[in-house]
């Protein structure tokens, strides 16, 4: 065990195998990540008590981004959309990134993770490779691809043209795992609560 | 299992050949305006940006110098050893002081992306700037400024100029499609 290990804090409960994979992919890269630190309230009742909350999967303070897991279910998938719409109306300075399970099955795949990319199968979390739009011809137009602009919904490039001094991440800013985080089951205690309240 | 003849495995042509090269000649363009006057470090992140950094210098009509770096990827023979990223080739020469352009082939997570900023950052360039040849949003995990691209492309696997799969298919002049079958997908 080294130093660093002794000094992380236990990692947390994970609710769910793709989110504990994300956690140790992060901590690869050493991307410092939060797991659930903050709960959104995202709907009250006429009295203004909280009847339903949302709590991301991970936030990287680093970015100051959230990041949600989806679940492989479209049902939940459906759901989930619905908060995550909620949450950017009522905290529009919020930012946070929903990664759709097939995605994160499709980047398992990519790092050799084959075993839990497996365990990911099920309709809502396939990669879909097949669902690309169709084959482009020699010199055809690029219809489909989109060519240098705007395009994740986290990431906004500038793209400038001069060549301007780095102001990225300084080299020493580069901490190690914080693994902080509750438990599923408190965060629905409180939901509970929070209903009960209504 | 992959056939002996590799394109039977590409299930269609993401980008031909053509579209490279006409992509390739306008970043080249581009650069060698956007650093008019100077000199440029390209930096190439191997394997799979080889093909692309050997087109790309040669589109640039400004004086340029190249370097290569290697970064082990998760889930690779390192990811056990070490449990974390690290720098399995470094940069033969300094980069203090020096315009610097990260050369890559295909941006995802941003995660490799991100450690390689932060460490080459480190090293003092007068700018740090990025190009890529593919840029794949939808599995963007963390910013990344991203100077120079070629093609936005959607979520699907890849091969060919350089990408590989299970280091197969780089040779490929185009960029393809695999076919699900191959990788284990559905």
């Amino acid at each position: 065990m080294t130093k660093t290990d002794l000094e992380r804090p236990p990692a947390p409960s994970f609710a769910h195998a793709s989110e504990a994979e994300l956690a140790r992919i992060l901590d690869y890269y050493q991307v410092e990540w939060r797991y659930e630190p903050r709960t959104f309230p995202i709907l009250f009742n006429l009295d203004g008590a909280v009847v339903e909350s949302f709590s991301p999967d991970f936030y990287l303070p680093e970015f100051d981004l959230y990041v949600e897991l989806t679940t492989l279910k479209q049902s939940l998938v459906r759901k989930k959309n619905r908060k995550l719409r909620r949450l950017r109306e009522l905290y529009p300075d919020v930012r946070i990134k929903l990664f759709y399970a097939r995605d994160f099955k499709a980047l398992l795949l990519k790092y050799g993770r084959f075993e839990l990319a497996a365990s990911l199968s099920g309709e809502e979390g396939q990669a879909r490779p097949m669902e690309a739009p169709s084959v482009i011809e020699d010199g055809a137009p690029v219809d489909h691809l989109t060519e240098a602009g705007p395009s994740s919904d986290v990431a906004p490039p500038t793209g400038g043209a001069e060549p301007v001094a780095p102001t990225r991440a300084s080299p020493t800013a580069t901490p190690g795992p914080i693994r902080q985080g509750r438990s599923r089951r408190s965060r629905r205690r409180r939901s509970r609560a929070a209903a009960a309240v209504a | 299992m992959h056939h002996a003849d590799l394109t039977a495995d590409v299930a269609e042509i993401l980008v031909s050949e053509a579209q490279i090269q006409a992509k390739v000649a306008e970043l080249g363009g581009r650069l060698s305006a956007d650093y008019a006057g100077r000199e440029l470090t390209l930096v190439s992140v191997l394997k799979g940006s080889l093909p692309f950094m050997a087109d790309l210098m040669r589109a640039i009509s400004i004086p340029v110098t190249i370097d290569l770096m290697e970064v082990s990827s998760y889930g690779g023979a390192a990811t056990e050893s070490s449990g974390l990223v690290r720098i399995l080739k470094d940069l033969s020469s300094s980069i203090d002081g020096r315009d610097v352009l990260i050369v890559e082939d295909i941006i995802d997570t941003g995660l490799t992306l991100n450690y390689l900023v932060r460490y080459l950052t480190g090293k003092a360039p007068r700018t740090l700037r990025i190009c890529t040849l593919l840029d794949k949003p939808a599995r963007r995990l963390v910013e990344i400024e991203i100077d120079y691209r070629g093609f936005e492309i959607p979520d699907q696997f890849v091969v060919g100029y350089g990408l590989d799969y299970g280091e197969l298919y780089r040779n490929l002049p185009y960029i393809g499609v695999l076919r699900p079958e191959v990788y284990g997908g559905t």
